[in-house]
């Protein structure tokens, strides 16, 4: 596989964690749009949070599609964030402080502003990987075909496929089979 | 009541077939088979019904009445409110014990011991659920945004709940993947917002209160304060008759025996509804194999007690304390407005804070999770309620069979959607004045009781290897002494139920 085909499959495997990033950003900005605030203004506030949790959101998916990290699991999502979460609301932060002051600056007492979104990030975390895995599921399934990362991931999943199988069987064999 | 003898020979069918099988004798009602418990998820992240609970719980409990009570009494009052979530969080395993175990809900449990106690949950889910007061805060919020009058909201959102889940083939396959999103989407949100307009100190005090055991002034046993307080605890999590109704969704779920039982589907499939059996199933806890699946189920209800449930229910509430704590201190008037218990107009000026402070979106953006967490406990309260009673009604009331599971929840559930319409254009949607305390009271009865229920169900008609250890049973039984204690003892000394 060419290096730009491998990319392309990346990206096409990164379209849920991407979304999560997108979904809060277009929460912002739609919002604002919607209350009256400036067009521009609004699309300073929804890129500025949404497009690092994105690309924040694209390198967690990287990572899993390359088995570097397990898919759906707490903590590896978890330490991710603790340090991805801080540093997306850094840049919305100095984006937020461009569009009004018209230079750009930190946040007063910057250590501590990331230590309290560093905290926060857990919470960010389970949600993340809860929207994650629900759109993943719908998703990954229709790319299997042409994806490799997509194929490697459902196959993560399909030990539970067999078990639901099974349930399903056991399910069957209750309601035919009778013990003497 | 023989709940010794592990096996016995009763026909299943008795017109056609002489075929015997072992069963589990379990109280007074028709023995259970003894059936395959099917294996377990191995993936112990996959989301399960516990998303109903969280959907259910996450309320205004969570998101107005404790940051209210941190407004007052200062972060050490958390305490309260960290042990009202953990005793919710074994109550929710107790009751996966029984409903994993057998594929019965709990109401059936009860039945089986005591069927008056069965009773008491019917008429007292009717008297509480039936009122559509808890559409008003989160139609109340989308007013705000939109400007739509929060009746027509609350009247399209009923009939929207109703023809939605009347369509649908499998409620609960889509509930679960709707909640979920919802879920996920307010988590996420609730996160951003905390994370925009609060700050290190705020937070830090929030959960140094959570650990300030045995913190209780005066102030907070006083005739005003101390129903508000106890209601606080008891609506932590979910509340009234919430962690039963779970049962039911565990069961559709199709966790451990509940497999065995058929989905309940919308009024439209209700006709390819499997005949649903005439009681749950058992599974051979002598068979070690058999035991070794019982633990996978046990760490997979465990896993999303813990982090679903616990995790989720903390997350929101110290996102929505820090949130208070910043608007108070932004605007002083937001601290007068929580305190004196105006919810409408509190909520208005905590939204008004965040749109000075932070940046104008986040009023409105507040707002919106009003809105959203009013929806979930909108979709998650009318199938909640439908199922409890569609399943108490085929199982105890007679004749009731004739119907399906299926066509009796479609009863139940637009039943209650026209009566909420109807009151909320005629009539008091909280329910009428002069009740309020009755209901106030049942709410907060029906905890206690569950609480006694669940000791009962889970001593006495399970087999002895999967009973409850001491540990759980003292936690539970201090939830009975909790919640009925502190309910009488506002009763008595202040003359006051909860609120």
């Amino acid at each position: 596989m060419t290096q730009t085909a491998d990319l392309k499959q990346l990206a096409e495997f990164s379209v849920p964690a991407v979304s999560v990033g997108a979904a809060a950003g277009v929460i912002a900005g739609g919002l604002a749009a919607f209350v009256g605030q400036p067009f521009g203004w609004a699309v300073a506030t929804g890129l500025g949070l949404g497009v690092p949790l994105m690309l924040f959101g694209a390198g967690y998916a990287v990572l899993m599609g390359t088995g570097k990290i397990p898919a759906g699991v707490f903590a590896p999502a978890a330490v991710y964030w603790v340090i991805a979460f801080p540093l997306s609301l850094l840049v919305h932060s100095v984006v937020t402080e461009w569009v009004v002051t018209g230079t750009p600056g930190l946040p007063p007492e910057p250590w501590k502003f990331l230590a309290f979104r560093a905290l926060v990030s857990m919470g960010f975390a389970i949600g993340f990987l809860w929207m994650h895995e629900q759109i993943g599921r719908h998703w990954w399934p229709h790319i299997l075909e042409r994806n490799i990362y997509a194929r490697r991931t459902v196959e993560q999943y399909s030990h539970l496929a067999a078990a639901l199988e099974a349930r399903k069987a056991a399910t069957g064999r209750g309601r035919k089979k009778r013990v003497a | 009541m023989d709940v010794t003898s592990k096996t016995s020979e009763v026909p299943e069918e008795p017109a056609g077939t002489a075929v015997t099988e072992k069963v589990w004798k379990a109280g007074r009602l028709e023995p259970m088979p003894i059936r395959k418990l099917p294996d377990a998820p191995p993936s112990m992240h996959i989301l399960g019904p516990t998303v109903f609970l969280v959907a259910l719980g996450v309320g205004m409990g969570e998101s107005y009445m404790w940051p209210r009570l941190v407004l007052v009494f200062g972060p050490d009052i958390r305490w309260l409110f960290l042990v009202g979530v953990t005793l919710q969080a074994f109550v929710l395993l107790e009751m996966a014990r029984y409903a994993m175990a057998t594929g019965e809900s709990i109401f059936f449990g009860a039945a089986r011991v005591f069927k008056p106690m069965m009773w008491f949950f019917y008429v007292a889910a009717i008297l509480i659920y039936m009122w559509p007061g808890h559409l008003s805060a989160g139609a109340a919020a989308f007013e705000e945004i939109t400007g739509i009058p929060w009746q027509v909201t609350a009247c399209v959102a009923l009939v929207f709940v109703g023809v939605l889940f009347s369509l649908l083939s499998v409620i609960y396959n889509f509930l679960e993947k709707l909640l979920g999103l919802l879920i996920g989407l307010l988590v996420v949100g609730t996160s951003v917002i905390a994370a925009i307009v609060g700050n290190w100190d705020d937070l830090g005090q929030t959960l140094q209160g959570m650990f300030a055991f045995g913190f209780f002034p005066e102030k907070a046993l006083s005739e005003a304060w101390f129903p508000i307080v106890v209601g606080s605890i008891a609506f932590a999590g979910p509340s009234g008759m919430q962690q039963m109704w779970y049962t039911l969704q565990l069961r559709d779920s199709g966790a451990a025996m509940g497999s065995h039982i058929p989905k309940i589907r919308g009024l439209r499939s209700a006709d390819q509804a499997e005949s649903m059996p005439s009681r749950g199933f058992m599974f051979d806890t002598e068979d070690p194999a058999e035991m070794q699946k019982w633990k996978g189920w046990r760490k997979w209800v465990t896993f999303d007690a813990l982090l679903l449930f616990w995790g989720i229910t903390m997350l929101v509430t110290i996102s929505f304390t820090v949130l208070a704590m910043s608007a108070a201190r932004t605007n002083p008037d937001v601290a007068s407005l929580i305190e004196g218990g105006d919810r409408d107009a509190a909520l208005s000026a905590m939204s008004d804070a965040f749109a000075s402070a932070g940046s104008p979106i986040l009023g409105t953006l507040f707002f919106a999770f009003i809105a959203l967490i009013g929806l979930n406990a909108t979709l998650g309260l009318f199938d909640s309620f439908s199922r409890g009673q569609a399943d108490m009604t085929y199982y105890f009331v007679p004749g009731a069979k004739r119907f399906s599971m299926s066509k009796l929840y479609a009863g139940f559930l637009w039943g209650v959607i026209t009566f909420g319409i109807l009151i909320l254009l005629f009539g008091p949607a909280d329910g009428p004045a002069g009740i309020l305390d009755i209901l106030a009271f049942l709410s907060t009865f029906a905890m206690g009781a569950y609480c006694i229920v669940l000791l009962l169900v889970n001593n006495k008609l399970l087999p002895k290897p999967i009973r409850p250890g001491p540990v759980r049973n003292v936690i539970i039984g201090f939830g009975a002494v909790f919640y009925l204690g502190m309910l009488f003892y506002s009763l008595i000394r202040f003359g006051v139920v909860v609120s």
